[in-house]
């Protein structure tokens, strides 16, 4: 039964009794009347007198029955329904009176549904797995490590693997990644797409309970290189690519040129935070090098861990077994020493960098709120000052005081009520339209909507905010002096010396908070356009960036890379309208690669205190088309290839940092770690060569928007075999506005590899921008919040003014 | 509230104690069931015509102590008259009332009969 149905039927059963203790009342009385009036007819009186005297002896039928039936009732209810009545009986009469009050609440509860909304959706809603309580994930966390990967929270494969056989609290566990890989669909047309693949074992999905729509899971086997050529992919996807095709079974895709068959199909019901990096709508099993698996590979952490617990193992018992373990890897292992774990609930990962800024957002609009509440009581103070002859001719007819209270706060209450229902309405549009926004840095932001919990949330505030700012107004507004408020031709009452004083209270408060939020607004507002408007450090204008990915399938050695993309950049640079091109990984605003350096005169015994800098790789180009300016020494030349010796360029920074006092044109440094230290070498991640630096270059910003430009050394990747990967990226200087050679960039690349695509196509500015994305979208919603603050409060006060004017 | 006016119209209209009615009542139903009319009269006569009830405070002093579950009613058929009434008995509930009710009353009258006593000068 719906709640709507049962409480119409209480109701009615509530009504359908009291009628029928009218009419048994009624039934009680009339038979004693006539017991009454035959006893005066024994007594000899005409029956019909006999009767009217009985009812005069009798007296008031009705009052008794009022009486009795206030006995009876809930009667508040009645009263209660009655005063609703009344209130919007007389609301309807001061329609600008309720419209500013309502518009002024909808505002400020509608700013807070929305944005309660957010926190709903990304702190407070159930995750929707089975027992989502019992997910965890599981980090390493290190003291003073200098650690080189993107996700320096990630355990090794082989911890988690010891990790899950020597924990009595865990059910199952489970290392993934998320990898951009080309993707081509073979069968259906279309070009190559450099997509988000999820690699995961079967354990993956059963850890969240997903089951394939169709299909089956990954085997045991098919973990193992070789035979993992399976693919499942998202419902989505599925629905796009394949017109939801039961056949698609057995299908093949390309990934990375390599075939792929098709052995499942998963519900869309994984959200894109539950995966590192992007969401991914394909995912391969997790093929475990056979490397990853001897003790070589402890040191490699970075892996995204994922753990259902044992029904009921708590958290603390959880985080204590592991830390025990961890405890023993770090004895056994020299490369765990220092090395800690962590295990946090799955939910707490959904808001992720977002949390500060909602709890930002959530000041911003409580605030809006205080201010449209503050409002209210003005409104209400001067509202009543108004009514006082009013509620004095009531008070005169014989309504108590608690009475008169009573009815005023009916009114406030039905005005937030009102206020609420129509802010929950303008938040319901503004969350559409923000879903409807394409969030790609936010993309937590597309669960949020509204609920039941949302609901609760708008008439809690609804019902507190009329309760609190209408009480105080209502009680002063029924402190009357009746004598005074009702002489014939006396002034409309001034208002008393303490309502004057709340007055001006509610007024200083009003502009406390609307300068608060001001300020805020604008301090975001300034580091935004700081945070934008800094120099990089290159020529920022018609430079654009292009992803490729070269998959070792095809590009099986260092020279065939190399050869790759100095071919791609040649074909670029010849294209009309292009000026300049280099293939490189180095570029603002992050650069995201840092490589442990031996530089002579630094001797070190510790890790902490190896020397390091920001790394990457480029070709002859590189210097010409960013605009970054030659210091000192030399740029790049094409005589600089793979037989010749291997040269570096430094920043002003590097200089300053490891070269502080000599020249460093012309000296020799190791890139890579220490030999001593014995750290493992990564695959195509870490260099170990050693290079003559020729020339020092200006600095620009490979750390970030935030911070200052760090240590930078470049090198040429065809003399750095090591580190010469698959991952590329391709800068292109452009005459005019960039976008208009892409397409030409991509069929010259077409031209080279039918297969490969050409991905995150940017310019630099839109880079940037997209870097700020998150706080450009906080800090629009605060200026508007506090813009609606500073509507709300200049309303307030201009209403205030010039009441307390037209008193005088 | 209820209240007991003296029959007779004296000029000094005395409110007696609140409660009293109620005693009063609980006491009449100690007899038997009775019928609203049936108490009114019954306190009437047993009191030599000084107190009469006013029907005003009886329904509700009624229908209050059927709320409090101190009585209960019933329509029933009177024995008499071919006629359905309203009858009223006492709960369990409703004779432990009236004993706190009467112990109450009870120390109530010997106070004041203490302040009353006639003074040495009389």
């Amino acid at each position: 039964m719906s709640v709507r149905n049962w409480l119409r039927m209480r109701i009615a059963a509530a009504v359908g009794q009291r009628r029928n203790r009218d009419v048994e009342l009624a039934r009680e009385l009339e038979a004693h009347l006539e017991l009454e009036a035959e006893e005066r007819r024994e007594s000899g009186l005409p029956s019909q007198e006999a009767r009217y005297a009985a009812r005069r002896a009798f007296g008031n039928t009705t009052r008794v029955q009022e009486d009795v039936r206030e006995i009876w009732s809930a009667i508040w209810l009645e009263r209660f329904a009655r005063d609703l009545q009344y209130a919007a009986r007389s609301l309807r009469k001061s329609p600008g009176f309720a419209a500013v009050a309502i518009l002024t609440l909808a505002l400020g509860i509608g700013a807070n549904t929305a944005i309660f909304s957010a926190i709903d959706a990304l702190m407070l809603r159930p995750l929707p797995f089975t027992a989502a309580e019992q997910l965890v994930r599981i980090y390493s966390i290190q003291k003073g490590m200098f650690n080189t990967f993107a996700n320096p929270d990630g355990p090794s494969a082989l911890d988690v693997r010891d990790f899950a056989q020597r924990s009595r609290s865990i059910q199952k566990m489970v290392a993934y990644d998320t990898w951009a890989k080309n993707v081509s669909f073979a069968e259906s047309a279309g070009q190559p797409e450099q997509m988000a693949v999820g690699l995961v074992p079967a354990a993956y999905f059963e850890i969240l309970d997903i089951r394939p729509i169709i299909g089956r899971l990954f085997s045991e086997d098919e973990n193992q290189e070789g035979k993992n050529h399976v693919a499942a992919i998202s419902a989505q996807l599925w629905r796009n690519r394949f017109a939801g095709d039961p056949s698609v079974l057995g299908r093949k895709i390309r990934i990375n040129g390599e075939p792929y068959t098709i052995v499942a199909v998963m519900p869309d019901a994984i959200p894109a935070w539950v995966e590192p990096g992007r969401h991914s709508e394909i995912w391969t099993p997790f093929p475990y090098s056979p490397d990853m698996w001897s003790e070589s590979g402890r040191g490699e952490r970075g892996y995204a861990v994922l753990a259902r617990l044992k029904p009921g193992v708590s958290l603390e018992q959880a985080q204590a077994d592991l830390s025990v373990i961890a405890a023993a890897l770090a004895a056994e292992h020299p490369v765990d020493q220092g090395v800690g774990v962590a295990v946090k609930r799955l939910a707490g990962s959904r808001v992720g960098a977002l949390r500060p800024m909602l709890y930002l957002l959530m000041g911003a609009v409580s605030l809006i709120l205080l201010i449209a509440c503050v409002n209210l009581a003005n409104l209400l103070l001067a509202r009543n000052s108004a009514r006082q002859r009013e509620l004095a001719v009531r008070a005169a007819l014989g309504a108590g005081r608690g009475g008169l209270v009573r009815q005023l706060l009916a009114e406030t209450l039905l005005l937030s009520l009102i206020g609420g229902a129509v802010g929950f309405a303008c938040a319901e549009i503004g969350l559409r339209a923000l879903a409807r926004m394409p969030a790609e840095n936010l993309p937590q932001l597309g669960s949020v909507g509204i609920d039941w919990r949302v609901l609760t949330f708008t008439l809690l505030v609804s019902l507190v905010t009329s309760l609190l700012f209408g009480l105080a107004p209502a009680f002063m507004g029924t402190r009357l002096n009746l004598v005074d408020a009702l002489k014939q031709g006396g002034r409309s009452v001034t208002s008393g010396r303490s309502s004057q004083r709340v007055r001006s209270l509610l007024v200083i408060t009003e502009m406390a908070m609307c300068l608060t939020l001001l300020v805020g607004a604008s301090l975001l507002v300034r580091s935004i356009m700081r945070l934008e408007g800094q120099n990089l450090g290159i020529r920022q204008d018609n430079l654009l960036r292009g992803r490729i990915y070269l998959p070792p399938v095809r590009y099986t050695n260092p020279g065939v890379r190399t050869r790759f993309c100095d071919d791609f950049a040649t074909r670029v640079r010849a294209l009309p309208g292009v000026i300049e091109a280099t293939v490189t990984t180095v570029y603002p605003p992050n650069n995201g690669w840092t490589q442990m350096l031996v530089i002579p005169g630094h001797l070190v015994t510790r890790i902490q205190d190896v020397p390091s800098a920001q790394f990457g790789v480029a070709d002859q180009h590189f210097l010409r088309t960013l605009g970054i300016p030659l210091i000192r020494g030399r740029d790049f030349a094409e005589s600089d290839g793979a037989t010749s010796p291997p040269v570096a360029l430094i920043s002003e920074e590097f200089k300053r940092r490891y070269f502080a006092t000599e020249d460093p044109i012309g000296r020799k440094i190791h890139i890579g770690p220490p030999r001593s230290l014995q750290i493992a070498a990564e695959e195509n991640i870490t260099d170990d060569v050693d290079v003559t630096i020729i020339g020092v270059i200006g600095d620009f910003k490979n750390a970030g928007l935030a911070l200052a430009p760090q240590p930078q050394i470049t090198v040429l990747y065809s003399q750095h075999p090591l580190v010469n990967g698959g991952f590329k990226d391709i800068l292109i200087r452009t005459a005019s506005e960039p976008h208009l050679v892409e397409s030409e960039i991509r069929s010259q690349l077409r031209a080279l590899d039918s297969d490969m695509p050409l991905a995150a196509v940017q310019t630099i500015d839109e880079l940037v921008e997209r870097q700020t994305g998150g706080q450009r979208f906080t800090t629009a919603l605060l200026a508007s919040f506090a813009v609606a603050g500073l509507a709300l409060a200049v309303v307030g006060i201009y209403g205030v003014v010039s009441f307390l004017v037209a008193q005088r | 509230m209820p209240t007991i006016t003296p029959a007779r119209k004296t000029p000094n209209r005395t409110e007696l104690l609140q409660g009293t009615l109620d005693m009063l009542i609980l006491r009449t139903l100690l007899f038997g069931p009775a019928h609203g009319h049936q108490i009114a009269k019954h306190i009437q006569i047993t009191t030599d015509d000084v107190l009469q009830v006013e029907h005003g405070s009886l329904y509700p002093a009624l229908h209050r102590m059927e709320r409090k579950g101190w009585i209960v009613a019933k329509w029933e058929i009177a024995k008499d008259r071919n006629r359905e009434f309203k009858y009223y008995r006492l709960t369990p509930a409703g004779k432990k009332q009236l004993v706190r009710e009467q112990s109450r009353w009870k120390q109530l009258a010997a106070a004041v009969a203490t302040v009353l006593r006639p003074a040495p000068g009389d």
